[in-house]
């Protein structure tokens, strides 16, 4: 296992996994938000090719209210 | 088409896409979803600003954002993301480029913020990324101070629209600096300009619209109206009448009193007197 940073808390999941898998591994749907890793954004198209590394910083947003 | 029809059919071009309504709405604070969705749908206004935040694991806290977005786009009309809550270039890019992923739009509002008092927008760090975003194809909507050099810079480096504040966001104070706006609008005939932030009852965007600007884009003063739905249709009015004023041409000031009743004909003419 490593540990990752997810929205600011602290968790776990499986070491090896890409974006995709660890998406899944979190239990977050699979569409309808953007992630970014460490501070940079990462495309949809390359989720799979984008390993998650110990300590890496996901952010994962998805639509709300704005002004 | 009467002539009363073809004045209420003005169009205009922002962002590559041509629009009647020149009003810009949020999407944040309303009372409840369904009155959001009838206020926006009542302004007439064909652009509403959303954001993105931290989606909650597992689809359940982040089921309320689901509705907000299904609602949204139901309505069929233009989204602008914004940056809300940057306070650097850098993150501001990000966040841009992750909208543009989830929005499927090439628009961003550009925000990044740089006093966490006074909801100032930092206009070095706003230059930063506006030149990258420009580069990368987007449309940025910078959101800016009414200072001229700012927007000057924002110009440079390729903005077709600007910004610029009214006052400060969500203080429903109006427009601070009139004079401000009015240079900008000068020096920068061809760019589309909006008014955003600070706007607090439909007057203040009837003078915004005065000055020549192209739009008003506001949130606050809807949203937390006591009947958010009417003072949307307020603002729609507001906003037609503030653009068909400019167009039509304001009076000169004058420093005296002329009658406006013909003084020619006027009976008993100076000849009763006590």
């Amino acid at each position: 296992m490593i540990e990752v940073i997810v929205n600011g808390k602290r968790t776990e999941i499986p070491a090896g996994l890409n974006v995709k898998e660890a998406i899944s591994a979190l239990e977050y749907r699979q569409e309808g938000f953007a992630l970014a890793l460490n501070g940079t954004f990462v495309a949809l198209s390359t989720y799979e090719s984008t390993k998650i590394h110990d300590n890496d910083s996901l952010e994962i947003l998805a639509p709300v209210q704005g002004g | 088409m009467t002539k009363q029809m073809e004045i209420h059919n003005n169009t205009w071009e922002i962002g590559g896409k041509t629009l009647s309504s020149r009003l810009l709405i949020g999407s944040a604070l309303y009372p409840s979803p369904a009155n959001m969705e009838d206020a926006i749908k009542i302004s007439g206004s064909q652009i509403v600003t959303v954001a993105l935040r931290r989606q909650a694991a597992g689809n359940t806290e982040s089921k309320g954002g689901n509705d907000f977005w299904n609602i949204i786009k139901s309505l069929g009309i233009e989204v602008l993301p914004n940056t809300a809550g940057c306070h650097s270039a850098k993150e501001a890019i990000t966040t841009a480029r992750m909208a543009r992923e989830v929005f499927g739009t090439n628009w961003i509002k550009l925000e990044v913020i740089g006093d966490q008092y006074n909801l100032q927008p930092d206009p070095f760090e706003t230059v930063k990324a506006a030149e990258v975003l420009i580069k990368e194809g987007f449309e940025v909507f910078p959101y800016t101070t009414d200072d001229l050099v700012v927007a000057k810079r924002l110009a440079d480096v390729g903005c077709k629209i600007l910004m610029p504040w009214g006052s400060m966001i969500g203080s429903g104070k109006g427009l601070m600096n009139p004079d401000n706006l009015m240079a900008i609008r000068k020096q920068f005939p061809n760019l589309q300009l909006v008014v955003d932030a600070g706007i607090g009852k439909p007057s203040h965007a009837t003078q915004a619209m005065e000055l020549g600007y192209d739009g008003v884009l506001l949130n606050s003063a809807i949203a937390l109206a006591q009947d958010p739905v009417k003072m949307a249709d307020a603002f729609r009015v507001a906003v037609e009448a503030g653009r068909l004023g400019y167009e039509a041409g304001v009076m000169q000031k004058r420093e005296f009193a002329s009658p406006s009743t013909p003084t020619v004909g006027t009976p008993f003419w100076h000849q009763f007197k006590d």
